[in-house]
């Protein structure tokens, strides 16, 4: 995480997000998945193909790829459908001044109890407790003689998929594929974590001009090394003044 | 003359020739670096440190950030939309230097009409107009935050002070003064061994100097886990920030 100025002194702090050997996986179309728009499973960093079974690897060998770390789905229109196997994704595909939400796993805790799990507040700890300050006291009431589904315990807590919805994206490094996300992200450092266009009703219509259906790397256009949103104060500029 | 054992003629042997130190050339090879560049002991990935360097790099090469350690006394301007000629001047003596890559920041404390002030700027903000040093001096310790609990003439500059003269490029000076503190309680139990100031003149009973050496911790300088050897890295780091600033 880094700390990110804007024009008027601001300061934000900032997630590094790196694109790392993404490719496309395989086309699943609407009729054969059964949902209400086509998928595309798209895997991410590259790893070794010697852990897996057979069966396993035969994604990767039908798009010619090598083995990805991790394969997730994402809903697709059919207007957007990129051929597998053959184009890399870059961190190009996202734009800045874009809002964003990212998907990962969040830092497992173990199993632990209902005061770090829940935020319970527990018991006193002195005037006459006895062996009682981090429990979950009455669990239920009388009249309903069980206890209800979904009751907050104890257990095993973390290492469960979460999202941050709506971050800004203040900044893209195209030679090191870097997305500079705003705020923070779940996960621990170096984990892998899902970006996708935001699906917040506010910024539905941000996307300006994106790069439809991705951005391809031997095409016409020829970015600089760093795209910065608007408002980001970059370091070549002199300090800032209010007039 | 010099007859050789051979009877051949004594091949003619040119004087040594004299070696010029250029004290020039002895005076560029005083390194500083600056220490918010060194990356901390961590998993985060190698990548991540060189781009944060590239945008510190490419800061200073628009804004100039002197060399400068705890204890010097510097002035800060700093872009203010609240103030009247929307800039605000600070004089204060740096206690401490934290943070690393874009967030470094630095303590700078001072007394103002009785009142003790202490502001902390971060180095690469963009509404830092100008930093500049007025007294150079490093003292025996890298944190003085026990200035707090010293009599205040230790912690008061003039505002207006003009910026001593700096003779040679040579060694920063190191001021051995011993500061007298206010009667206790202190914010923190500096005489433990653990904050290990030798800038205080303790004036406590020696019962209570050998009470507090009961907290010393002998081991802590033999565990191995905790060396972190950063001089390659400073070495590498410093050879790569040098080059492009000369650019």
């Amino acid at each position: 995480m880094m700390p990110i100025w804007t024009k008027s002194g601001k300061k934000h702090a900032v997630t590094l997000l790196k694109v790392q050997d993404c490719h496309v996986l395989r086309y699943i179309s609407k009729e054969e998945s059964g949902g209400k728009t086509s998928k595309l499973l798209v895997g991410g960093k590259n790893a070794s193909p010697f852990y897996k079974s057979e069966s396993a690897m035969e994604i990767f060998k039908e798009a010619g790829v090598p083995r990805k770390q991790k394969v997730s789905t994402f809903n697709v229109t059919d207007d957007a459908i990129i051929k597998p196997g053959s184009t890399p994704l870059y961190a190009a595909h996202f734009r800045p001044g874009q809002f964003v939400d990212v998907t990962a796993k969040t830092i497992g805790k173990g199993f632990q109890g209902v005061m770090k799990r829940w935020g319970f507040k527990g018991q006193p700890a002195s005037h006459g407790q006895t062996k009682t300050h981090r429990r979950p006291g009455a669990i239920s009431t009388n009249k309903a003689a069980k206890v209800y589904r979904g009751k907050k315990m104890p257990g095993k807590m973390g290492n469960i998929y979460r999202t941050s919805f709506g971050l800004k994206v203040w900044r893209i490094n195209t030679v090191h594929n870097i997305i500079y996300v705003n705020g923070s992200v779940p996960g621990h450092t170096n984990c892998l974590v899902k970006v996708k266009d935001s699906k917040l009703p506010t910024y539905k219509d941000c996307n300006k001009n994106p790069p439809f259906p991705t951005f391809f790397a031997d095409g016409d256009e020829k970015l600089p090394e760093d795209l910065y949103d608007e408002e980001v104060f970059q370091f070549t500029d002199p300090s800032v003044t209010y007039a | 003359c010099r007859s050789s054992g051979d009877g051949k003629p004594a091949k003619f042997q040119p004087p040594p020739k004299p070696v010029i130190i250029d004290k020039q050339k002895q005076r560029e090879e005083r390194r500083f670096l600056s220490p918010e560049f060194i990356p901390p002991r961590g998993r985060t990935d190698p990548l991540k440190f060189y781009i944060e360097r590239k945008d510190m790099i490419q800061r200073r090469k628009v804004f100039n950030i002197p060399e400068f350690y705890v204890g010097h006394v510097l002035a800060v301007t700093t872009a203010d939309p609240y103030a009247n000629e929307k800039t605000n001047r600070f004089v204060g003596i740096c206690i401490q230097r934290g943070g690393k890559g874009l967030g470094a920041t630095f303590v700078l404390r001072n007394v103002i009409e009785d009142q003790g002030v202490e502001i902390c700027y971060e180095l690469y903000n963009p509404r830092i107009q100008a930093i500049e040093v007025l007294k150079l001096e490093k003292r025996l310790d890298d944190n003085l935050m026990y200035l707090r609990d010293a009599l205040p003439e230790y912690s008061t500059f003039d505002v207006n002070m003009k910026p001593v003269s700096r003779l040679d490029h040579e060694e920063v000076p190191v001021n051995k003064l011993q500061v007298r503190m206010k009667p206790k309680p202190w914010s923190k139990r500096w005489e433990r061994p653990k904050y290990n100031i030798k800038g205080i003149k303790f004036e406590l009973p020696e019962k209570k100097m050998k009470e507090a050496q009961k907290w010393s911790q002998p081991w802590l300088e033999f565990d191995m886990l905790r060396e972190y050897d950063t001089s390659k890295l400073e070495d590498k780091i410093w050879h790569e920030v040098s080059e492009e600033l000369k650019k």
